[in-house]
């Protein structure tokens, strides 16, 4: 490989060396364009980093497109050779090297014609060589201006109108080539992500700059060449800068797997989420880098907040690289698809970064844990109000209902024995035994479930429970809506335990119940007058109202300074 | 007297019928829900319809919405609710319509069959009947030491409560084993404690004396 790249360049140097000398050369009659300077500056350019990109980028094929383009540029320079078959052939072939700069700015980056229009451009470019022929068969080279050339050996009638008329057609499709190039350029410019842009835009600056002077020399050639070699010597000039414009991108994107050095010292000073992203969003110059960790729990890549991630598929405008550690998936980069043409990169960054990025992920698996398990909190809440519910419904369908039609039975039964039965007071009390066993379930169900509440909502709820309450109750109400079951239960038991707790421990003679909607939460107050200093901690079931307040997003607060009562307070989200 | 019964519990239904048909009552019909009970009504206007408050098809307060129905529809109709719950708001929004000839009864209450048919007797003549754990809840209610309420007698806390659950001067005496004049005086004592106008007519006081103790 080296070897091979060393003879090529030994071969340009001769070849360089050559037009060089053919170049300064020429006879005084003859015009000369370009000079020996300019000549070697634009082969020198097209071959040496051609050779460079070659050896930098072997997979790509740009460096062998370039080395090829430098070589039909000197060989284009054979039309000063005094010799007429070398001057024939050199003329026959001294434009055909800008096909090669059009391949040029058409593939970059990756080398490859991205489709039919790319392919017909390059096809036209390549008819134009056949015009050049065709011009030949008439005359000498521009037939008029060369009384010094030698012999075209091509010549097959002299006629120098029909050479010229050959020319200007070949300048004109010329033109309306570039044209299109250059169109082709700029829509694809227009239509590119930032990252591309920015992969691409030395070598697009250059290319255009070369071929509106290519434009402006086609131009001038047609108007009978106004300005002489100016036009040309500057469409010269300017591409020798497109595969300098290459090599500099190549180069460059070598240059930034040196930033994956300082991406790791980057990392080891500093690692809060976020900056994670902005740090290998710089190192890999995509700004619209995202990442997603691997969350094994649920098979799964999630977002730094614990949120599923879908990756890009085929068809979608971004790339997924993923990376691994110890052959176990952690996370993947979705980035733009321009990377994709530097996937050393790439892959340096996310080995400099998988450390980091192991980290993250067991952040992001522990956020997306808690996620999970705020949402299980809260089934757990819904589920145990729905069978709260469901055994309220039972114990009223069933088991009292029996109770019921017994103690029917009973009452029947003590209406058919006579009066002075011995059997009666028997009966009797076993009615009453019932009556109150009744009694003790009725208390029991409206514990586990008041009626009210779900039929009347959480207004009434409150109402019916203040009144009930062992203490003297005041009640301040400010709703007008429905809330959601488990929030209007929540509430409710919140203060049906603070009523219970005040009328057992607070020794104070009054509580005020205070229950507000203002649109996002529900705040509902419970205070006493009593003694305060109540505890939270341990078994109590205040540790239950937070819990279950906590689990629907909300919070819970007790204040409770020795002497000057006791006030609980949730505030739950509604909205 | 002829009684209309709705509760979509059968065991019930059918346990509450023969107690009726026991105490001398005539069973017009037996039906589930309150659209079936209001086309039974209009079938054979019974004196008195006894519903259940939980009934099909939203077990909620189907009884209660029922018996707005028949208050408008059949004024003269008594209405007896049912209700396994202790529910006094449900309680006090049906007497609140207008207490002649209306009650609220918890189930198990029927089980005392003298209880039972002197409930669906009183309601079929334009009184009113409260359930005693009703009255005991309202009655019971804690309030703060000047309450005119904290101020009465136990005996008068009794009457009070006795009055609340619909009973007449008579019935109250013959509960409390004293004499008619006793009772007249205790209520006189308590309609003056709480600054209500006396009343001589026994269903207009119940609203009174309920009304009192709901807004304190």
């Amino acid at each position: 490989m080296k070897a091979r790249l060393y003879a090529i360049a030994a071969a340009g140097v001769v070849a360089g060396a050559g037009a060089a000398w053919l170049a300064a050369h020429q006879p005084p009659d003859r015009p000369t364009e370009p000079d020996a300077v300019l000549t070697l500056v634009v082969g020198a350019s097209l071959i040496g980093c051609g050779l460079a990109s070659w050896r930098s980028r072997p997979e790509n094929r740009l460096g062998p497109v370039m080395v090829i383009t430098g070589f039909l540029w000197f060989a284009g320079q054979l039309s000063e050779a005094s010799a007429p078959w070398l001057y024939t052939f050199g003329s026959a072939i001294q434009y055909v090297w800008a096909v090669g700069l059009i391949y040029l700015l058409l593939s970059f980056p990756s080398g490859r014609l991205r489709g039919r229009l790319d392919r017909s451009l390059i096809w036209a470019t390549a008819g134009l060589f056949c015009m050049q022929l065709l011009a030949m068969l008439y005359g000498n080279k521009a037939g008029i201006r060369c009384p010094g050339c030698p012999d075209n050996l091509l010549q097959v009638v002299h006629d120098n109108h029909k050479a010229q008329a050959w020319l200007n057609l070949e300048r004109l499709v010329g033109g309306v080539v570039i044209a299109t190039v250059i169109t082709v350029l700029v829509t694809r410019w227009v239509r590119s992500s930032p990252a591309q842009r920015r992969a691409v835009a030395p070598v697009l600056v250059a290319g255009s700059a070369s071929l509106l002077a290519l434009v402006w020399t086609v131009t001038f050639d047609l108007l009978g060449d106004p300005l002489s070699s100016l036009p040309a010597t500057v469409w010269f000039y300017t591409s020798a800068t497109v595969p300098i414009a290459v090599l500099y991108v190549f180069v460059q994107r070598r240059l930034a797997r040196g930033m994956v050095a300082g991406l790791v010292v980057e990392l080891g000073t500093q690692s809060p989420s976020g900056d994670l992203r902005d740090a290998l969003s710089r190192a890999l110059g995509d700004p619209s880098l995202e990442l997603a960790y691997w969350f094994p729990a649920e098979n799964c890549y999630v977002d730094g907040d614990g949120r599923p991630v879908a990756l890009p598929d085929a068809h979608s405008a971004r790339r997924a690289t993923f990376v691994e550690h110890y052959g176990q998936p952690i996370a993947a980069l979705l980035h733009d698809p321009v990377l994709e043409h530097n996937a050393e990169l790439v892959s340096s960054v996310c080995a400099a970064a998988s450390l980091a990025l192991e980290n993250e992920r067991l952040q992001a698996e522990l956020r997306a844990r808690l996620v999970e398990l705020q949402a299980s909190r809260a089934r757990l809440v819904e589920a145990t109000d729905a069978e709260r519910r469901r055994i309220e419904r039972d114990l009223h369908d069933g088991t009292q209902q029996r109770l019921v039609s017994i103690a029917m039975s009973l009452g029947l039964l003590e209406s058919k024995l006579p009066a002075q039965a011995p059997a009666q007071p028997l009966v009797r009390e076993t009615r009453e035994a019932l009556a109150v066993a009744l009694a003790e379930l009725r208390e029991l169900t409206h514990g586990i479930n008041p009626p009210l509440l779900t039929e009347r909502g959480l207004a009434a709820a409150l109402d019916e429970l203040c009144r009930r309450a062992a203490l003297p109750t005041r009640l301040e109400l400010s709703l007008d809506r429905r809330l959601p079951d488990q929030v209007e239960s929540a509430a409710y038991f919140v203060a049906s335990e603070a009523l219970a707790n005040a009328a057992k421990h607070s020794h104070g003679s009054e509580v005020r119940v205070a229950a507000a909607d203002d649109g996002e939460h529900l705040i509902i107050e419970i205070a006493d007058d009593g003694i305060g200093g109540a505890a939270t901690a341990g078994g109590s079931g205040l540790r239950g109202l937070a819990d279950r307040v906590e689990a629907l997003g909300g919070r819970f607060t007790v204040s409770s300074p020795p002497g000057r009562g006791t006030t609980l307070r949730a505030e739950i989200p509604c909205a | 007297m002829r009684v209309a019964l709705a509760d979509d519990a059968v065991l019930l239904r059918e346990g509450l019928a023969r107690l009726l048909k026991e105490a001398g009552f005539e069973i017009v019909g037996l039906v589930g829900d309150g659209d079936a009970l209001l086309e039974l009504l209009e079938r054979t206007r019974p004196d008195v319809a006894i519903v259940d408050i939980r009934m099909p098809p939203t077990h909620t307060d189907e009884g209660l919405r029922a018996a707005k129905v028949i208050r408008e529809r059949w004024p003269t109709i008594g209405i007896l609710v049912l209700s396994q719950h202790v529910n006094t708001r449900y309680a006090l929004e049906l007497l609140s319509t207008g207490t002649d000839g209306v009650g609220y009864l918890l189930k198990e209450r029927v089980s005392d069959l003298d209880e039972l048919s002197s409930s669906v007797n009183r309601v079929g003549q334009g009184g009113s009947v409260l359930d005693p754990a009703v009255v005991a809840e309202l009655v019971g209610r804690r309030r703060q030491a000047d309450n005119p309420l904290e101020q009465l007698t136990e005996r008068e806390r009794e009457v009070l409560a006795l009055m609340a659950e619909g009973r007449s001067n008579r019935a109250i005496a013959e509960r409390l084993f004293v004499t008619e004049h006793t009772v007249e005086k205790h209520v006189k004592s308590i309609f003056g404690s709480l600054c209500l106008p006396p009343s001589s007519d026994d269903h207009r006081r119940v609203l009174a004396v309920i009304t009192y103790l709901n807004s304190q």
